[in-house]
């Protein structure tokens, strides 16, 4: 009995030792391979963090990547209240307000849709429920170019039944202004996606709940409101973070529709901002300006992006 | 006139017939329980009952009032769903009165409703609580608790036990017959577990494919089975269905049993139904309960028919309250249903007592009984 067991000992242990050798190496293979994808992902961030705070000299006689000998907020006020976008010398932050009346409604209203959209599509299914649906995810998948003469002529429309309403009515509800605009845009072009995620999530939402709540009496609207909606959190976060990246970042649409004027969105601004070709290049205060363009949705993630995850999750497995 | 009345209810999805006429009918106070194996229509029925489902014809009448073209909300009823469907982000208390809520019933004497549910199913104490945060056991009771609270004409219950443990599911099983007796209210419930149904119901309806094979008393089902498939179906252990042949001996009938090499049994009926004789010479099935079928001394004293065949035990199952002993006759395995401490040994040849009051037989041709 011993004479067998006693060698079987030594073998086993230097397997496992040498198992341990190989998880230390897939270790380090993998965290390595990691830092060099952060670093990589994170070095312009870090150039524009830190030019941000430089001054114009110190850009122009030093190194890129050197920290700022004496940090300076200036460049950061100056791009919010002085730098000139185009001809006007207001700085952005007319803009990013202007980016907040558009993004705020744009992410609402669609996603509020796209729940509405995802509980009629499995919840209330009706003859022609699933191609309705296929054309609806059809929406994602139009390149954004190819629309934009067509919704130039159908905004144009709006704006003359705006002006039309305007002399008969006294308001024109809003039709042709750019911002409406934007907003109208943006929900009619997020309705595809938003209504894949809610629909993905309500198709695992037991249905038991909603015969329940009819029997007890609820109407539909008030199952949505009162059974759906309280428990669709996680895809809700999931939307609204979606929805507020891709709205906020958009540059397409803004420059098509809001190009120029007051009610030019934040990206647009940016861009004037940064092409400017009168006097030299501040480069520190465009870096500013980018990082005040950029912070919205970094906090959107750092505040909601867990939901995020697991949203994405809880739709992928169960849709 | 009936409480709740079913009159040639059929409902078809496309070209596919799932209910196939159905009448059915249910006093008020009354528990009806429809059972039968999956797929047989019988929570389809219930959901049509609640309007969940449209009918394609027919008529379902509630205390008179024809409800079948009504809103769920309209027909005044409660229902259990098997998963309970409480609301997850609403207390045990906003679960409860929800249905009062959408109906317009003021805070104060909705709270009076919780308090008085609460105390009949003893759960004030979770009324804070989220349902997440509930047993199974207690997560029934505040479905229950929903249903309580509307004070409905009629409850339905869609396998209300199934998702519990088995334990529970009988302290429930008992709650729930307690809960009809004490309120008398007027229910009906779906069940594929043939006990629920024996144990609970006042009618019972077997369902198959869409269609009712039997409708009436549990003692009605049990006794007097009008089909195989019935007979089958109720009772646990299930009857023994065993292929026999009828013969001839003088004036009365007897029922012959084939066994494995060795003489066929004969047992002289007495009490033959008239139809039997028609059988003569012909194959039938003969079915006898596994209580029918027992030890000698065990037997009912004053069963008027009873035959003693010497028979070869195969497998003995003590079960504890009773013993189970399996023997083959015909080709197929019988269960007899002994003592508890019968002294029964497997291998051995042991005589046992055949019931035959108690004794049914279908033609095999129609699987209906012969009377």
């Amino acid at each position: 009995m011993s004479a067998v067991a006693t060698p079987a000992r030594p073998t086993a242990s230097r397997q496992n030792s040498s198992g341990i050798n190989t998880r230390i190496v897939n270790r380090i293979v993998i965290y390595g391979l990691l830092a060099l994808f952060a670093v990589f992902y994170l070095m312009p961030l870090f150039v524009m963090l830190v030019t941000s705070f430089k001054t114009m000299d110190e850009i122009q006689n030093g190194n890129m990547l050197s920290l700022p000998k004496a940090p300076t907020f200036d460049p950061w006020l100056k791009a919010w209240g002085e730098t000139c976008v185009g001809l006007t010398c207001a700085g952005i932050k007319g803009y990013f307000w202007n980016s907040i009346k558009m993004v705020v409604p744009a992410v609402l209203i669609s996603t509020m849709l796209g729940a509405l959209n995802g509980y009629v599509l499995t919840k209330w299914r009706f003859r022609g429920a699933t191609l309705v649906f296929g054309l609806m995810l059809f929406a994602c998948f139009i390149p954004f170019q190819s629309v934009l003469l067509p919704m130039a002529t159908i905004l144009g429309s709006l704006g003359r039944f705006g002006v039309t309403l305007q002399n008969d009515v006294g308001t024109s509800f809003g039709l042709g202004n750019p911002t409406v605009n934007l907003v109208f845009v943006h929900v009619v072009y997020g309705l595809g996606f938003t209504t894949l995620f809610f629909r993905n999530y309500y198709e695992a939402f037991p249905t038991e709940l909603i015969k329940a709540a009819q029997v007890d009496g609820a109407s539909f609207f008030q199952i949505f409101r009162r059974i759906m909606l309280p428990n669709s959190m996680p895809i809700f976060v999931v939307t609204v973070i979606y929805q507020f990246t891709n709205i906020w970042n958009d540059f397409l649409f803004a420059s098509a529709y809001a190009g120029t004027g007051d009610a030019m969105p934040m990206t647009v601004a940016l861009n004037n901002v940064v092409n400017t070709s009168t006097g030299v290049v501040e480069y520190n205060v465009n870096m500013a300006a980018a990082m005040i363009a950029a912070l919205p949705t970094l906090i959107v993630y750092v505040v909601a992006g867990r939901y995020f995850v697991r949203g994405l999750m809880a739709g992928a497995v169960k849709g | 006139m009936a409480f709740l009345e079913i009159d040639g209810l059929k409902k078809r999805f496309g070209n596919v017939e799932i209910l196939k006429g159905i009448d059915v009918e249910l006093e008020k106070g009354g528990f009806l329980v429809l059972v039968g194996p999956s797929g047989c229509g019988k929570s389809t029925l219930l959901n049509t009952i609640a309007g969940l489902e449209q009918i394609t014809e027919g008529e379902i009448r509630v205390d008179g009032r024809a409800i079948n073209d009504l809103h769920p909300s309209k027909r005044d009823i409660a229902m259990v769903f098997q998963s309970y469907a409480l609301y997850p982000n609403m207390t045990v208390a906003g679960n409860i009165s929800f249905g009062m809520e959408m109906r317009g019933v003021p805070a104060d004497e909705r709270q009076k409703a919780i308090d008085k549910v609460a105390k009949v199913l003893q759960i004030g104490h979770l009324l804070k609580r989220k349902p997440s945060q509930l047993s199974g056991g207690q997560r029934q009771r505040v479905a229950m608790g929903r249903a309580l609270v509307r004070d409905p004409k009629l409850f339905l219950f869609d396998e209300p036990l199934s998702n519990l443990d088995a334990k529970l599911r009988v302290d429930m099983r008992i709650e729930i017959k307690r809960l009809h007796a004490t309120t008398g209210t007027t229910i009906v419930y779906v069940t594929h577990d043939q006990i629920e149904a024996m144990t609970l119901a006042t009618k019972i309806a077997v369902m198959r494919d869409g269609e009712v094979q039997q409708f009436g008393t549990p003692a009605e089902i049990y006794n007097n089975p009008t089909n195989l498939f019935v007979a089958d179906f109720m009772g646990s252990p299930a009857m023994n269905l065993i292929p026999a042949t009828i013969a001839t001996s003088g004036n009365a009938l007897s029922v012959v049993l084939q066994r494995e090499a060795r003489e066929p049994i004969t047992l002289p009926m007495a009490n033959a139904p008239a139809g039997l004789s028609a059988f003569q010479g012909k194959p039938i099935i003969f079915g006898v309960r596994p209580e029918a079928l027992t030890d000698p001394e065990g037997a009912e004293r004053n069963a008027s028919n009873i035959a003693t065949a010497e028979l070869h035990i195969e497998v003995v199952e003590p079960a504890g309250s009773d013993t189970f002993a399996v023997t083959n006759l015909g080709g197929k395995g019988v269960v007899a249903r002994l003592r508890a401490d019968a002294n029964i040994q497997p291998g051995t040849n042991t005589p046992l007592a055949f019931n035959l009051t108690k004794a049914v037989f279908f033609d095999p041709a129609t699987e209906n009984r012969i009377r």
